[in-house]
């Protein structure tokens, strides 16, 4: 990893759907150990921020950074540094849960044994360790969320992206994920956090940025944003959805 | 060339997984069908087929037919029905967030193929023996044919799965484009049998070389140089292989 102080760098970042402009020079950097909140309204460009940085979506201006290393032109490296915890469920059907952690695992280069014990310790930290051989269908919503993160986490990457990580959660798996994020972010781990859940990312994070109609429309630390009002009041006032 | 070979064990290890564990569709099928075809064709018929102008018996005739038939249909099952999955499940991203080249993705997602038609390929000439027991004449040009068509054909299912947006277009290659030109590339009857002109088509059709060079591979004798089936094996098998690489590089249907 390159020595540098800022994990994920987005310069003038332009993207297209064919002709709606889905990302409009984007520019945005965020720091080594930030717990960043990334917020907007529902279209507003956050999962395809988040798929340009992790390589899932092609660019047409700009570039991304991610420790240094250019997300197209060093995508090897880039990709070794960051764990995505997506939206959707999207599993192997073909596999069990430890099955497909290990795998996961095996294409980050880690070898079988010590993916089998990253595995065994992620299961037991989510409570999912006796659905270990079960295929992901016999899981229920909450269990298909924390096996997300725990495929997100099984290399032990730098930057954790999260993308509505709590999204139909109930409160005590909501803590559970609250609990291990801080736990994570204390260790030195960068966290990108996207929400539509105002408390989740007042309370977790540090710094915060705001996009909608895909530019960034504030962006600064947790506390000069919000100046003793709350976020959700910040989020409806910038947005204009009040 | 390969960065990460953890990941791309891995990888084909996966697809290997697969495919045996679904083994009552994957592997026994073909199988069947080739000890049906066999039964009635090489048994039941091919007794009042005179062949005797070929050096062969007709039995002895379709088995290097069969074999082939079998490997380009698995080769390209495979790939084409898991990676057109991955992309409809989109656990693709399993693998797209991963470390792992263009190159060594395209490499662990083709060990599937290759292995899935190597076994029902070798599986074929086994059942084979119950009927009439032969010898591999060249074991070693065997394995240099089985290896490049698994490679085309395995790539030519990434391709037509990369490229299909639901199931009906998936088969449509299969159906419409392989399974005629492999049929009338020689699997059941030495294509000089056919009207003139239909025999000079023939040899435009690639399939007519590969499972020429299959049938001399096992009985040392082929209508056509077996050095040029051989080349021209060779090359398409690179050739499906690069442009396949090309196609995750630049992310097609896979990137949006």
């Amino acid at each position: 990893m390159r020595n540098s102080e800022i994990a994920i760098s987005i310069k003038h970042l332009t993207k297209y759907y064919d002709d709606f402009r889905a990302l409009d020079n984007v520019s945005l950097d965020v720091r080594r150990g930030e717990f960043f909140a990334f917020l907007g309204p529902n279209g507003a460009g956050k999962t395809t921020s988040i798929n340009v940085i992790t390589g899932l979506s092609n660019h047409q201006e700009g570039h991304v950074k991610i420790f240094g290393y250019d997300t197209v032109s060093e995508y090897i490296q880039c990709r070794k540094l960051i764990g995505l915890c997506a939206q959707e469920f999207n599993f192997d059907p073909f596999l069990s849960v430890r099955q497909m952690l290990v795998y996961q695992a095996g294409y980050f280069g880690i070898s079988s044994s010590i993916a089998s014990k990253r595995a065994e310790e992620l299961l037991t930290r989510f409570q999912l360790n006796h659905k270990s051989h079960v295929k992901h269908r016999a899981l229920s919503g909450g269990m298909k969320k924390r096996l997300l993160l725990c495929r997100a986490l099984i290399h032990d990457p730098e930057i954790l992206i999260l993308d509505e990580p709590t999204a139909g959660c109930d409160l005590e798996l909501k803590y559970l994920i609250w609990d291990y994020l801080k736990q994570l972010n204390n260790e030195g781990k960068t966290i990108f956090l996207t929400t539509h859940y105002m408390e989740e990312a007042e309370r977790l994070c540090k710094t915060i940025g705001i996009i909608n109609h895909g530019r960034i429309i504030k962006r600064g630390v947790k506390k000069d944003i919000l100046q003793d009002r709350s976020l959700e009041r910040v989020f409806l006032e910038v947005t204009g959805l009040e | 060339m390969i960065s990460n070979p953890i990941g791309v064990l891995a990888l084909s290890k996966r697809e290997i997984y697969r495919f045996i564990a679904v083994a009552s569709q994957t592997i026994f099928p073909p199988l069947i069908s080739s000890t049906l075809f066999m039964f009635i064709f090489g048994i039941a018929l091919g007794k009042r087929i005179d062949f005797g102008a070929t050096g062969f018996t007709y039995l002895s005739y379709i088995v290097p037919g069969l074999m082939t038939m079998h490997l380009i249909s698995s080769s390209y099952e495979n790939t084409s029905s898991s990676l057109f999955i991955s992309r409809w499940h989109n656990h693709i991203q399993e693998i797209l967030l991963s470390p792992l080249s263009y190159f060594e993705m395209v490499l662990g997602l083709l060990a599937g193929g290759v292995a899935r038609g190597m076994f029902v390929c070798l599986g074929v000439f086994a059942v084979s023996q119950f009927f009439s027991q032969s010898l591999i004449e060249n074991p070693f040009l065997l394995i240099y044919f089985i290896l490049t068509i698994s490679v085309i054909f395995s790539c030519a299912g990434m391709m037509s799965a990369l490229w299909a947006e639901d199931f009906g277009m998936l088969n449509m290659w299969n159906v419409y484009f392989i399974v005629p030109l492999v049929l009338l590339g020689g699997v059941f009857h030495p294509v000089h049998m056919l009207p003139p002109l239909v025999t000079i088509i023939s040899k435009f059709n690639p399939m007519f070389y590969l499972v020429n060079g299959i049938r001399y591979s096992i009985t040392g004798i082929s209508s056509v140089s077996v050095l040029l089936c051989a080349i021209l094996s060779g090359i398409l098998a690179i050739v499906f292989f690069g442009i396949t690489v090309y196609l995750f590089k630049i992310g097609y249907k896979l990137r949006t």
